[in-house]
């Protein structure tokens, strides 16, 4: 089994911090939990922990990406291995390096260009509803009043040696997989990787290193999705894709672009899976069936737009 | 009000203040290859060769450097015009009419 429990947070840059927070605060209804030195902290109202995004101003694009770990043994054992494993630098990070984690380590995986931190403690804030005969949700949510982060899909050049690495270091399996063809000589155009029973935690698409393609939020439902986009409408929010449903994961879709243009997503839906589930194959030749299960088409900007 | 013209074209907008280049295509009835519509991917950029743009919102130098800048390159998502203004785009820029009543409203 995975050590880890799941992405914990997305660390962006935006080109201005004032947009940004209207937009993932109002639009997006995340909960503001501090701000400081040029950096936005936010949680949804779903989550537990202190934040599930940060925001830094200058730039766009992904900073770094966190995984929450179940213990320090875990922890522990991602440390060894990720040192065993080689393609990667491995260093510790202290408690407070990033406000309100705790002690972890950080993981450079160059073969893609992203820093990845794994970490057990994160300052506990509470959920919303709290935990002593909770309400379904909050009832005065903000905009779409997206419940928790998702996952991410991540750009970079040498997406089998980083997909090795979640696979062999951090104990995550393959759910889906797109390749060129069947063949034994098949090139894997992405993966889709799980840590539990998410249908993926993180996607890796093949590309130019260190960009980002989108983070999402998880929504509870179809219905929420396009709520959502009314709501999108309404605030001007350009819609990239959606709403439309994935054959990948089968998950329900809008993507959409923050106000420094990295593409956000929400997702509902999916399935859920297990380690011993069979891992699904999309071949390039059905790729658009599988990115955009109705239109199956591509779509230009979906394919070529990144941060 | 500025006067936006796409060059090798018969594309001519007299745009509102403060419009972009690409709110005055859109208002014409012209659609052009975008990406994330907030000045963050560089899909949109062009050429300008006569006139000067500004910018409204913050542009990441990672998307527009100062050389691009300085040779004239803007992002038309975001890029305002100050004075009568010429762009030459590439052929991946894909400038197509989208709504011929917009576009003979615009002439007029």
């Amino acid at each position: 089994m995975s050590d880890v429990l799941r992405m914990g947070y997305v660390h962006a840059r935006v080109t201005d911090l004032a947009r940004a927070k209207d937009h993932y605060a109002n639009t997006l209804g995340l909960y503001p939990t501090l701000e400081e030195d040029g950096k936005l902290y936010f949680k949804g109202w779903d989550e537990w922990d202190h934040h599930s995004v940060v925001l830094e101003e200058g730039g766009v694009g992904a900073v770094k990406f966190g995984f929450k770990v179940m213990d320090t043994a875990g922890l522990e054992r991602i440390e060894k291995k990720a040192q065993t494993f080689g393609d990667c630098t491995v260093t510790r990070m202290s408690a407070g390096e990033n406000r309100e984690v705790g002690d972890g380590i950080r993981v450079q995986l160059d073969c893609i260009g992203h820093t990845f931190e794994f970490y057990t403690d994160m300052t506990a804030v509470g959920l919303e509803v709290g935990t002593h005969n909770p309400d379904a949700f909050p009832r005065h949510l903000v905009g779409i009043g997206a419940p928790m982060l998702d996952h991410a899909l991540l750009i970079g050049e040498d997406i089998d040696t980083a997909a090795r690495f979640f696979m062999e270091v951090t104990d995550f399996y393959t759910t889906e997989r797109a390749q060129t063809d069947l063949s034994d000589e098949a090139q894997t155009i992405a993966y889709w990787l799980s840590s539990m029973q998410k249908v993926h935690d993180i996607a890796l698409l093949r590309g130019e290193n260190g960009k980002l393609h989108h983070f999402a939020f998880q929504m509870r439902d179809w219905n929420d999705i396009l709520h959502a986009a009314d709501l999108f409408a309404m605030d001007d929010v350009p819609i990239d894709v959606g709403p439309t449903r994935h054959g990948i994961t089968r998950g329900e879709t809008i993507y959409f672009f923050d106000p420094a243009g990295n593409r956000n997503e929400t997702f509902a839906g999916g399935y859920t899976s297990y380690r011993d589930r069979p891992t699904i194959i999309w071949t390039a030749d059905q790729l658009a069936k599988g990115i955009f299960y109705h239109a199956r088409e591509l779509k230009e900007s979906f394919t070529s737009v990144y941060t | 009000m500025p006067r936006l013209t796409v060059a090798d074209s018969d594309v001519e907008v007299l745009l509102k203040p403060g419009e972009t280049i690409l709110g005055g295509l859109h208002r014409a009835g012209y659609a052009a290859r975008t990406g994330c519509l907030r000045g963050g991917c560089g899909v949109c950029k062009v050429e300008v060769t006569q006139g000067s743009v500004t910018y409204a919102e913050t542009v990441a130098e990672t998307v527009l450097t100062s050389e691009e800048r300085t040779s004239g390159i803007c992002l038309i998502c975001r890029a305002v015009p100050q004075e009568d203004t010429v762009i030459a785009p590439r052929p991946e820029f894909k400038l197509r009419c989208v709504a011929p009543f917009l576009a003979a409203l615009a002439r007029k």
